[in-house]
């Protein structure tokens, strides 16, 4: 990538930095020792952990280090002039010649200023000779070279009009609009859906190419910072414990932390699933059937008058069998959380039927409900806010026992200190309140809440998002043991394809509300059979051989509004094998044998041999 | 179109509150015990005659008969007439019986029209006074949490909404009228009356706007748009007048909004206090003589005054902040 | 997002940690603001407790004689008998304006106490029930927010004979609106969260979650601020004591020593003044501890 025709230049030459924590109690070392040299053109990717110090780096070279934190020692050369002792120096270059993309493009601009507005008043502030005319060509030129549809009308937009995806094309902007030498990138594809990422990762690089501007690519995976970076440096506990080609990286890591990490990456397609998943009986009565689910909300939406619809599900399809691992992929706005609520019973459907054990949950009357709840289970997401404050553990999990008047009071303590004890709580901690229990504690305290009531079917939404991988995998082995013991059913919802791979043996892919695909594990991943489950394989970070390539099947734009959703088929926008029956029809779930599904009009061609490429032109 | 639909909205649901406002005074002042035409008749009146004149009134039908009469007359924008008060001037009542025709009796709402020019002056006074010294304060402790600026607003305010109105009203005449002679006060000759009882109702209203501003100029500056302002490359100065200010004033100006209760409540107890003839004079008197009509119609012109403000003030709230939808 | 990455996860922990209630006592306990409130309103509570009751002093009991004596640090004819000097009856003001304080407290802190439980109340339905339940509650607010609370509240008290409680209930009744209004958009928040959702899905009843699960956790942070409130009831409660509408005398009240004093302005400036003065440090003592609370609060909130 750095095979530019001017010769590279040292941007940036950090030496011997170290950032420490002072208070009152002392210095707590933070960065220690740090050392490297970024040349202009070249792509420095920095990966670790949360904790290792990382973002304290990316802030420490902006000059945006805020109490307690200070540079111990060290220097940051920038054209080989110190910045940290000579501060006006660093005044001078923030936003010019430094600049700086952060994680969190939603929160970067004023909400109260047009898009544009900001944009020029970044440029007119950093570079005082631009003329406002020329600041705002300029920025709509680069707004249109970000691919922002329409960048002159887009311009004079808010920020609350962006897409997440769109509002960090335009921190992208706004950071190349000064032509600085050095960008400083912050974990900027960390909010965003992995597609939207691997957009923004390309535009990325193309940019790099055109503008010969030195990045520090600073993020948390690190296949993400391997497929980024020229090369790719890693921390661990404040000091750089590695630097190499990612090649060279994945290949022969040399420190021990690079290699547990390597390691530990899950893989999609060199393993199989963790244990093979007995095969569930089919000829059994499912234990939930979803048929046409439909929901749609209505919300108040700005400059329109009354209300509009948003249909959050529809066509969604298919069966989960007692004893099966069901997983349900997809990207934000899917419509996994309203699926989620639908199969909890916490909403009815519009149409369509939703049925547990042959009984229809969406027509149970309240009371049936609330019995029919003991049988099914829900985990919820969030560590932190799913566990009520202010409860003790032991109070936490009797609670669904005292709603349903199951036992009496000692009864219902013995049933808490066995499901304890069951999910690897330890019984000294019955008083306690869960405050300091660890992620992974709170998670396990969730499981043992929802299995308390001895349920046959477990909803996982996203239980294991909030955790590491060290611990996912923990969790895991408890969830295959509560399996064997109980003979649970589960349905995890995930946005993590590794996480389902590893564990499901059946799983439907979301889009827009639909079930676009259902199939098992293997057929899934190796023989995929709808275009956006291509284009989600290609882009999850991994550092195995692609078996998709991203240039082939990485999606342009974003997914079409909810609220007026395109005649026929949802994700034709976005389709790169799109053709004219597309924008006309919606093609359903249809059968390509051996128990998948996918809904696409190419399916049935495919089976039958190779697509002629003329019946297919975009 | 967003505006109209929006004002056709608000106007729609102002008319409800206004409706709600008057169905609830109306019926307070029903049940509560005394009766207001003994009051207007005189005590010497025979009992036949009261019983008359209240028949002749209405005041012995049904209470929502009496209520839909009244709302039709609102709806047509007459606010009846007040029972003591003729149209010339001073209050009737007291011992003798006077047997005036109720054509002669003011017109509530120009007796709510004579007075409210003045309340407006004050209370629009009182408002810039406020503000002249509650802006600098609060936005300099904003910017400064948790430090000694913040602390003095802190004390200040603490002191300013702990005294009385009406105390501090009597030692400032005391003090600046009476001893140092600098400022006039006591009834109205002149615009320099308003000057002390604004200074008064300042003291009462500042405190609330030193807090409200502080605490969003301090929300807003932590927020990360601000924190990233500087190393995007804007200077202090931009980052605090261009966008700090503009994002904390809109909590500002909804407290406004619904503090204008209050600033009414203040105007009563001021303009008593300082006899200055305004609107919250013409409500004590109204209490104090049982003159229903008037009190009714100083309620519901106080309602559709909040209504219109607060429709105003979310409207300037959505010019600050597109990201609102009222 | 957290801005270090590294103390990333205590703040959460902190945030969920149990018991608010101790944890914003803690915070506002360490400031000197609350620290100076409190040990003020000790002092004049006990004062106001323990004077008319220890000096044997009658604050109805009239010595014409004595009348219009100043206070203790002017004019010639002061006495250590009056230490604030007498009123235009000979009434010992000290005594009068502790008796004041004892009523002023006691109309404060009920209708305080009234106002939240409506204002909690009605916001709690509003906010966890939302459609119409919200619109219907919200509307009522708006409307009496929108009368001016002492309009309301004189012509109430004008129209009928204030007593001790009716005016704690015209008071009380008339201000729950802002709290209707806190306690709504604070449940809306709560009820938001997963760990509800969760109870939903274990099958709990929404009048459980209401009154078990979330009452118990926007309740407290609620009544802390008002404290604040307190003070500016005591405030009316004055008020409607000058204007003749309070506790009807011979009871001495902050309001009506003050309305007597003004009549005696020029030649006695101490009978209006002294209470008054007071009667501000009473309420400066509230206030103080009431923002400090207040700011504990938005601390412990992750406010500023």
């Amino acid at each position: 990538m750095a095979l530019g025709t001017k010769a590279s230049q040292t941007v940036l030459s950090v030496r011997n930095l170290s950032v420490a924590a002072v208070d009152a109690a002392g210095a707590r070392p933070i960065l220690s020792d740090i050392s490297f040299d970024i040349e202009s053109r070249r792509v420095l990717g920095v990966i670790g952990e949360s904790g290792s110090g990382k973002t304290v780096l990316a802030r420490s070279i902006v000059s945006w280090l805020t109490a307690p934190l200070k540079v111990t020692a060290g220097e940051i050369m920038f054209h080989g002039r110190d910045i940290v002792t000579d501060q006006a120096y660093a005044r001078t270059l923030a936003g010019r010649e430094i600049a700086y993309i952060g994680g969190n493009p939603a929160g970067a601009l004023d909400p109260t200023m047009t898009v544009g507005a900001q944009l020029v008043e970044k440029l007119s502030a950093v570079r005082p000779d631009i003329s406002t005319r020329d600041a705002r060509d300029k920025a709509i030129r680069l707004l249109e070279a970000v691919r922002i549809p329409s960048a002159d009308r887009r311009f004079h937009e808010y920020p609350f009009q962006y897409s997440g995806g769109m509002m960090q094309r335009v921190m992208i902007v706004d950071a190349l609009i000064s032509d600085p030498a050095l960008l400083i990138a912050d974990n900027i594809t960390q909010p965003l859906d992995v597609t939207i990422a691997a957009q923004i990762l390309k535009l990325m690089r193309e940019l790099n190419e055109e503008f010969s501007t030195a990045i520090l690519f600073i993020c948390s995976s690190l296949p993400v910072a391997c497929d980024a970076s020229d090369d790719v440096m890693v921390l661990h506990d404040g000091r750089v414990v590695e630097h190499q080609k990612p090649e060279a990286l994945v290949a022969a890591p040399q420190h021990s932390y690079t290699k547990g990490l390597i390691a530990e990456l899950p893989t999609l397609w060199q393993d199989g699933p963790a244990s093979e998943p007995q095969s569930p009986t089919r000829d059994q009565q499912a234990i939930i059937s979803v048929r046409s689910a439909a929901k749609a909300y209505y919300v108040h939406s700005r400059g329109q008058a009354g209300m509009s619809r948003v249909q959050a599900v529809r066509n969604v399809d298919f069966d989960v069998f007692p004893g099966d691992n069901f997983g349900i992929v997809g990207e934000s706005g899917c419509g996994k959380s309203s699926l989620m609520r639908l199969l909890t019973g916490l909403e009815r459907p519009d149409s369509g039927t939703i049925l547990f054990k042959g009984e229809n949950v969406g027509e149970a009357s309240p009371r049936r409900l609330r019995e029919l709840r003991r049988k099914f289970q829900l985990v919820l997401q969030d560590p932190y806010g799913s566990l009520p404050p202010q409860s003790s553990i032991g109070n936490i999990l009797e609670e669904p026992l005292k709603i349903h008047r199951i036992g009496s009071r000692s009864e219902r303590r013995d049933r808490a200190r066995s499901v304890m004890a069951e999910v690897g709580l330890s019984d000294t901690l019955y008083e306690h309140l869960p405050t300091n229990l660890s992620a992974g504690q709170r998670q396990r305290l969730n499981v043992a809440r929802a299995i308390i009531l001895e349920p046959q079917l477990l909803i996982m939404d996203e239980t294991l998002s909030a955790l590491d991988q060290t611990e996912q995998g923990k969790l895991l082995t408890l969830f295959e043991r509560l399996q064997a013991q109980h003979g649970f059913t589960y349905i995890f919802i995930s946005h993590d394809l590794t996480m389902v791979r590893r564990v499901c043996s059946r799983i439907a892919v979301m889009y827009l509300g639909e079930t676009v695909e259902v199939a098992p594990n293997d057929r899934l991943f190796f023989d995929p059979g709808h275009p956006y489950t291509r284009a989600l394989l290609s882009a999850a970070p991994t550092l195995e051989a692609r078996r998709y390539r991203p240039e082939e099947c990485l999606l342009e734009g974003e997914p079409p509004s909810p609220i007026d959703l395109p005649p026929g088929c949802a994700f034709a926008s976005r389709c790169p094998n799109v053709f004219d029956r597309c924008h006309r029809e919606n093609p359903t779930l249809r059968a390509r044998g051996n128990s998948a599904l996918a809904s696409c009009f190419l399916i049935d061609e495919h089976e039958s041999g190779p697509i002629p490429q003329e019946s297919h032109n975009a | 179109m967003f505006v109209v639909r929006f004002l056709a909205r608000r106007l729609f649901q102002g008319v409800i509150i206004v409706f709600l406002v008057s169905a609830l005074i109306f019926t307070l002042l029903r049940v509560v015990p005394g009766d207001p035409v003994r009051l207007m008749a005189g005590g010497m009146a025979p009992e036949a005659l009261i019983e008359q004149i209240a028949t002749d009134m209405g005041l012995r039908d049904p209470i929502y008969v009496q209520f839909a009469r009244y709302m039709s007359g609102v709806a047509q924008g007459d606010l009846g007439q007040s029972f003591v008060r003729p149209a010339s001037g001073a209050a009737l009542g007291g011992a003798s019986f006077d047997d005036t025709t109720r054509s002669e009796r003011a017109e509530v709402l120009t007796l709510i029209a004579e007075t409210a020019p003045m309340t407006i002056q004050l209370a629009l006074l009182a408002m810039i006074f406020a503000l002249i010294i509650a802006i600098p304060i609060g936005i300099w402790a904003g910017l400064n949490p948790g430090r000694w600026p913040d602390r003095i607003a802190l004390y200040l305010s603490s002191i300013f909404v702990s005294l009385p109105n009406f105390w501090l009203g009597i030692v400032l005449v005391l003090l600046l009228s009476v001893k140092l002679q600098l400022v006039p006060a006591i009834g109205y000759d002149g615009f320099a009356y308003t000057i002390l009882p604004a200074f008064v109702l300042a003291i009462e209203i500042a405190p609330f706007i030193i807090r409200a501003l502080s605490v969003s100029v301090a929300s807003v500056m932590s927020q990360n748009f601000i924190a990233i302002a500087a190393v995007r490359g804007l200077t202090q100065t931009q980052i605090v007048f261009r966008h700090a200010l503009k994002n904390s004033a809109v909590p500002l100006l909804n407290l406004l909004g619904v503090q204008f209760s209050m600033l009414l409540g203040g105007v009563l107890v001021i303009e008593f206090i300082f006899d200055y003839p305004g609107l919250g004079l013409l409500t004590i008197n109204a209490v104090l003589q049982r003159d229903f009509p008037l009190i009714q119609g100083i309620a519901i012109v106080t309602a559709a005054a909040f209504v219109l403000i607060n429709i105003f003030v979310d409207l300037i709230a959505t010019v600050i902040d597109p990201r609102l939808d009222y | 997002m957290t801005i270090i990455d590294l103390p990333s996860s205590a703040a959460d922990q902190e945030r969920s940690e149990a018991r608010i209630a101790t944890r914003i006592w803690q915070h506002a306990f360490a400031s000197t603001e609350f620290k100076i409130g409190l040990v003020v309103f000790v002092v004049l509570l006990s004062a106001a407790l323990l004077y008319p009751w220890l000096s044997d002093i009658d604050p109805t009991k009239m010595n014409i004689r004595a009348k219009l004596t100043p206070p203790v640090f002017m004019g010639e004819d002061w006495t250590w008998a009056h230490p604030l000097g007498t009123d235009q009856l000979g009434r010992d003001m000290l005594a009068r304006t502790l008796v004041g304080l004892r009523y002023s407290l006691l109309i404060g802190v009920s209708t305080t106490v009234l106002m939240v439980m409506v204002g909690a109340l009605i916001g709690l339905f509003a906010g966890y029930f939302g459609g119409w339940v919200d619109t219907v509650l919200m509307r009522l607010t708006d409307a009496q927010l929108s009368i001016p609370m002492i309009i309301l509240a004189i012509t109430i008290l004008g129209v009928s004979r204030p007593t001790i409680p009716s005016i704690i209930l015209v008071l009380g009744l008339a201000g729950w609106p802002v709290y209707a209004r806190v306690m709504r958009s604070m449940v809306m928040a709560e009820r938001k969260k997963e760990f509800v959702r969760g109870a939903m899905v274990l099958g709990a009843t929404d009048l459980r979650i209401m009154f078990a699960l979330i009452l118990p956790l926007v309740l407290p942070p609620m009544m802390f601020v008002a404290v604040l409130d307190i003070a500016r009831m005591m405030i009316f409660e004055s008020v409607l004591g000058f204007l003749g509408l309070g506790v009807q005398p011979p009871t001495p009240t902050f309001g009506n020593i003050i309305a007597d004093g003004r009549k005696y302005l020029l030649n006695a400036w101490w009978i209006a003044t002294m209470p008054g003065i007071f009667l501000v440090v009473t309420l400066t003592s509230i206030n103080l501890m009431g923002a400090a609370l207040e700011r504990a609060r938005n601390t412990v909130y992750g406010g500023t």
